[in-house]
């Protein structure tokens, strides 16, 4: 193999070649298009230690990522049990599931403006916000999970006397672990989308206040630095996720899959 | 035809006859359910109406709106923002994702691109977005185009992929041009991964367009709700909720039954 070959071959680096690449566009775009609204890469990427070193910012960004992990446990905690039981039972999977589907297209962000009404403008409502918006991939892909176990590990179990708690944990929990990884996975972006949208139309505070806030003060560097670091902890958690992900279900057969939220 | 008919019993006839009505009842009533305590406690009092109203209340005041030209035309606006949007995401998704799948290069040059731009939330270039190209539709447009077109690119992309590369060899050998092979076996083979690629964009354009226009707008479904929540009109903040998510179930059904009709004829393949 020529040296090319193998060099790109190394994990680490059609990443860095792509993002070289982005960069290198988005400087010829900015340079040609010569608007205050789209600055150079080079000037936003000298913004960006401004933001990162900013203990405000790091409060306000810190603040967010706090809510968001309690959203995403509280999700957790509520919507794999209830995933797991549609998936075990037909009486009610028919129950939920029409509801469910009619929950779907409605956007959870745009839940904010009632949840705040109802629940003031706290923490409580961008945590349930969030909750709502992770619980739905999750409950979906744990149903999936559920579903798809083998019925005979099942009946041997129950054959041999396993009481019905035990089965739970040593069969059908491991059998839908794969399936749940993914919701897991769907969930974290789901998570973030919702707290930066749902900050966005709330304006007090976090990450989507501190990018409306830099829009209205003309601060355009500020804008696309924190823009910067949304899509970085985007990227971080997933790829955290992944690999935590891979160890957990090493032996699941590899599924391409499509991580994408709703909002 | 009409002779199977004549043979089938009375019984299967009705039998016929009911199940779409048992369908519809085995799925309908947990819905019903949930209107129906949703109305009682309103009414008896067990919440308040200012934050929660009855949904009677709230499909009123739609079925009122909906002969209102301004409502109308604030459906309209969005409903142009989420089309314009949709179809830029879907020629895109399948250009790149075609190319991606069936070029060595093209598959190695998007991949990390994919990988390091799919889990960015896209909401979060919307300011940007705005800063280039205004408020206006324009920008709008762009952010549903950029959410809705990771779904279809990688729905193209591994329905592509999955062709048995059998029937590209033999077309080939049978004289079959590159182009041609697309046309005639990648796209048709690739389609059912299309469309179910295609439906998650949908919902997902959906509620991009009404969370933008949320943000920042002057129409649109989104500018209402935000309009009612500033004046404290629950019932006001209900409705623009109640009709994008009515517009998605009924967008997501009319691709449901396109999809049942396009793929008619490829078996178990969905």
């Amino acid at each position: 193999m020529n040296p090319r070959g193998s060099l790109l071959s190394l994990p680490g680096v059609p990443p860095l070649l792509s993002l070289a690449a982005l960069l290198v566009l988005w400087q010829l775009a900015a340079r040609l298009a010569g608007i205050e609204g789209l600055p150079s890469a080079t000037r936003v990427i000298a913004a960006l230690p401004a933001i990162v070193f900013n203990p405000g910012s790091l409060i306000e960004i810190g603040a967010s990522l706090g809510r968001m992990a309690i959203g995403f446990l509280i999700a957790l905690l509520v919507a794999i049990p209830t995933g797991l039981v549609m998936g075990r039972s037909r009486a009610v999977a028919g129950f939920l599931n029409p509801l469910l589907a009619l929950i779907y297209p409605v956007p959870k962000a745009a839940l904010m403006p009632v949840i705040m009404l109802w629940f003031g403008v706290g923490d409580f409502s961008k945590m349930l916000v969030i909750f709502l918006g992770v619980s739905l991939p999750l409950v979906f892909h744990s149903y999936a999970g559920a579903r798809a176990v083998d019925e005979k590990l099942v009946w041997s179990a129950m054959a041999m006397g396993m009481p019905a708690h035990r089965r739970v944990f040593a069969i059908i929990l491991p059998s839908a672990l794969p399936e749940v990884m993914l919701g897991c996975r769907v969930g974290i972006a789901m998570a973030l989308i919702v707290m930066v949208s749902s900050e966005m139309i709330a304006r007090q505070s976090g990450v989507g206040n501190l990018l409306f806030n830099s829009l209205d003060m003309a601060q355009y560097d500020t804008v696309y630095a924190t823009i910067i670091v949304i899509g970085a902890i985007g990227f971080a958690l997933d790829a955290l996720f992944e690999t935590v992900r891979r160890r957990l279900t090493f032996w699941a057969e590899v599924r391409e899959e499509t991580v994408v939220g709703t909002g | 035809m009409t002779l199977q008919a004549h043979s089938r019993s009375p019984a299967a006839v009705a039998g016929m006859l009911l199940q779409p009505l048992r369908f519809a009842l085995m799925h309908l009533y947990p819905v019903a359910l949930l209107l129906a305590a949703w109305e009682a406690s309103v009414a008896a009092g067990l919440v308040k109406k200012i934050l929660l109203p009855a949904p009677s209340a709230v499909f009123a005041r739609l079925f009122e709106l909906l002969q209102t030209a301004a409502f109308l035309d604030h459906i309209a606006q969005t409903l142009v923002r989420l089309f314009a949007g949709l179809g830029i995401a879907t020629a895109l998704g399948l250009a790149v994702g075609l190319a991606a799948a069936n070029s060595r290069i093209g598959g190695r040059m998007l991949e990390p691109l994919v990988r390091i731009l799919a889990p960015i939330p896209k909401i979060a270039l919307y300011p940007a977005l705005i800063l280039i190209l205004g408020f206006e539709h324009a920008s709008k447009i762009a952010l549903v185009a950029a959410d809705a077109v990771f779904p279809i690119l990688f729905a193209t992309y591994h329905g592509a992929r999955m062709v048995e590369r059998k029937l590209l060899w033999s077309a080939r050998a049978a004289g079959t041009s590159p182009a041609a092979c697309v046309y005639k076996i990648v796209l048709p083979a690739a389609l059912p991964s299309i469309l179910t690629g295609f439906r998650i964009a949908l919902v997902i354009s959906c509620v991009v367009v009404f969370l933008a226009e949320m943000i920042s707008s002057t129409d649109g479904l989104g500018h209402l709700l935000i309009r009612a929540a500033r004046s404290f009109r629950t019932v006001d903040m209900f409705v623009p909720l109640v009709t994008i998510s009515l517009l998605g179930l009924l967008l997501n059904a009319l691709v449901a039954a396109g999809r049942r009709q396009l793929l008619a004829g490829y078996g178990e393949a969905q």
